[in-house]
């Protein structure tokens, strides 16, 4: 399903954010990318939605080297996957709604359809009945079930999600943890960058560690 | 392959103007000025081309005889004339047939006139001119034919009014392109800016939408329909307050300019000279957006 073969990414001269990683991922795994700060889980994840290019190596998903696509044609790419972020990246001026139908919309989806998938995909995150708020109306924990429920609204093969649970407390990252396992059950690849042990283990699942940029572990649960 | 949401793109468009409504009202206000100047001067210029047409459709030309001129070198010259296929209505008119039509038409200077020993006017013939687009070189070479005849004293052809309206509507029209050409080159410019604030302002919404598969097309839409908005409602205002100026300044000004008023008014724009401000006032509109996203919203 994802494959990384040889890549090697650099930002600035002489340090490589990603040295050689060649990695494995199966379809419908429930995968986390773990080491501490500056180890490269961001850059990873940015080069599976080609946010970042690679100097070197192959980044194969479904069987198609991403870094061949054209520019122009990225989008694709980028609607078959969801992706969650540590600082949520909610649109504030925005309604609960409006929020999670963003992802549908740059598809071009509209009217009863993207009504029905926002709203199943607001009952599946349990919010439901906070549809027609603000994000600043909402709790934290909150803010993060509706950026999820964006990132899953357009049934993606594959979720990505950077550090999701670094601005929660220990509940709440459970919570929203236990809400990708879920997703996950439904078939959908989930890759989860995180630097929180306690909650891996918690969880299970793959863990793959980065150290300075290389791979420095292949785990199984 | 899906339609672009056409209703999304206008519900965006309206809410972004709303949320930024100040510095979108300064930019109206600035495109709103550059295109009022621009009608304002085509408004002027509108009615001096008329006045000028006016002018050229009662052109003639006035042969002045020597007071003891006989009739018969009257009655001759009416014949010649009539002949002539550029003439129109020829009338040969008398001495006592200028006084009287002059003390019609000013009864005021009637009393002057009388005191007089002698007749002042003297006798005349009128040609009219078959058709006004008639080249003015054609009639003066008439009028040094006829000026031959020694019982000719002068002639007048007031063509040379029309002329010079003619000049001054094509220079009112010039200025107008000049200084409104100028103040829309302003109006792209701040309109090229407000957009890139726009775009600034609202960067973490644009990476957002990049990352959830956002066309090139789809982000830069509601800028776009931004601009555009900008620059249609601009104009449009514009062409109210040229209406306005149109209608009120002949009341601010009164009777104040007596003889010039003619000429010193405004006379509104033509369809196709409204409707090519609104286009205008349009694409400056979208062309400011097109480049500043061109420089600032590389998707």
């Amino acid at each position: 399903m994802i494959e990384l073969v040889g890549v090697w990414v650099q930002y600035h001269r002489p340090q490589w954010a990603l040295s050689d990683v060649s990695l494995k991922i199966e379809k419908g795994e429930f995968c986390f990318i773990t080491g501490p700060s500056g180890s490269g889980k961001t850059t990873l994840l940015r080069t599976l939605n080609r946010e970042v290019r690679p100097e070197h190596g192959q980044v194969l998903i479904g069987g198609s080297d991403i870094l061949r696509l054209p520019d122009h044609k990225t989008h694709i790419l980028r609607r078959a996957m969801g992706i969650v972020f540590q600082d949520f990246r909610l649109l504030f001026h925005k309604r609960v709604f409006d929020n999670v139908a963003v992802a549908l919309r740059v598809q071009g989806i509209d009217g009863r359809d993207l009504k029905r998938r926002v709203f199943i995909a607001l009952r599946m995150v349990n919010m439901q009945n906070r549809i027609w708020d603000f994000p600043s109306e909402l709790s934290y924990g909150e803010q993060q079930r509706v950026a999820v429920a964006r990132a899953v609204v357009n049934n993606p093969r594959i979720l990505l999600a950077d550090e999701p649970t670094g601005n929660l407390d220990a509940e709440l990252a459970s919570d929203i943890l236990g809400l990708f396992k879920e997703i996950n059950r439904q078939g959908t690849t989930v890759v989860i960058c995180t630097h929180d042990k306690e909650l891996i283990r918690r969880f299970g699942g793959r863990v793959v560690e980065l150290q300075d940029g290389k791979l420095k572990d292949k785990g199984g649960a | 392959m899906r339609r672009l949401p056409a209703r999304y793109f206008f519900k965006e468009t309206a809410n972004n103007l709303w949320q930024y409504k100040t510095r979108h009202l300064f930019s109206l206000t600035i495109i709103c000025l550059s295109f009022l100047i621009l009608g304002v001067f085509l408004a002027l210029s509108n009615n001096l081309a008329q006045k000028a047409r006016e002018l050229s459709g009662d052109l003639n030309v006035v042969f002045y005889f020597q007071k003891d001129a006989p009739d018969s070198a009257r009655d001759a010259l009416e014949i010649r004339l009539r002949n002539r296929p550029e003439a129109g209505p020829v009338k040969s008119i008398s001495a006592e047939e200028a006084r009287d039509l002059f003390l019609k038409r000013y009864p005021e200077l009637a009393d002057i006139v009388r005191n007089l020993k002698d007749n002042p006017f003297p006798p005349s013939v009128e040609m009219a001119l078959a058709k006004p687009d008639i080249a003015t070189a054609e009639i003066l070479r008439i009028i040094d034919e006829v000026k031959a005849d020694p019982a000719v004293e002068d002639a007048r052809f007031n063509r040379d009014w029309a002329d010079r309206i003619t000049s001054l509507s094509r220079l009112a029209r010039a200025a107008g392109y000049f200084l409104g050409g100028i103040l829309v080159l302003a109006s792209f410019l701040i309109i090229s800016n407000v957009i890139k604030l726009n775009v600034l302002a609202r960067k973490s919404e644009i990476e957002l939408l990049r990352l959830v598969g956002g066309t090139n097309t789809f982000i830069r839409m509601p800028f776009l329909l931004e601009g555009t908005a900008m620059g249609i409602a601009g104009s449009l205002l514009s062409l109210a307050l040229v209406l306005l100026v149109v209608k009120l300044f002949p009341i601010y000004l009164g009777t104040s300019l007596g003889a010039l008023q003619e000429l010193v008014g405004f006379r509104y724009l033509t369809l196709v000279q409204a409707l090519a401000l609104v286009a205008g006032g349009a694409t400056v509109g979208f062309l400011g957006s097109l480049s500043s996203l061109a420089r600032f919203l590389r998707v």
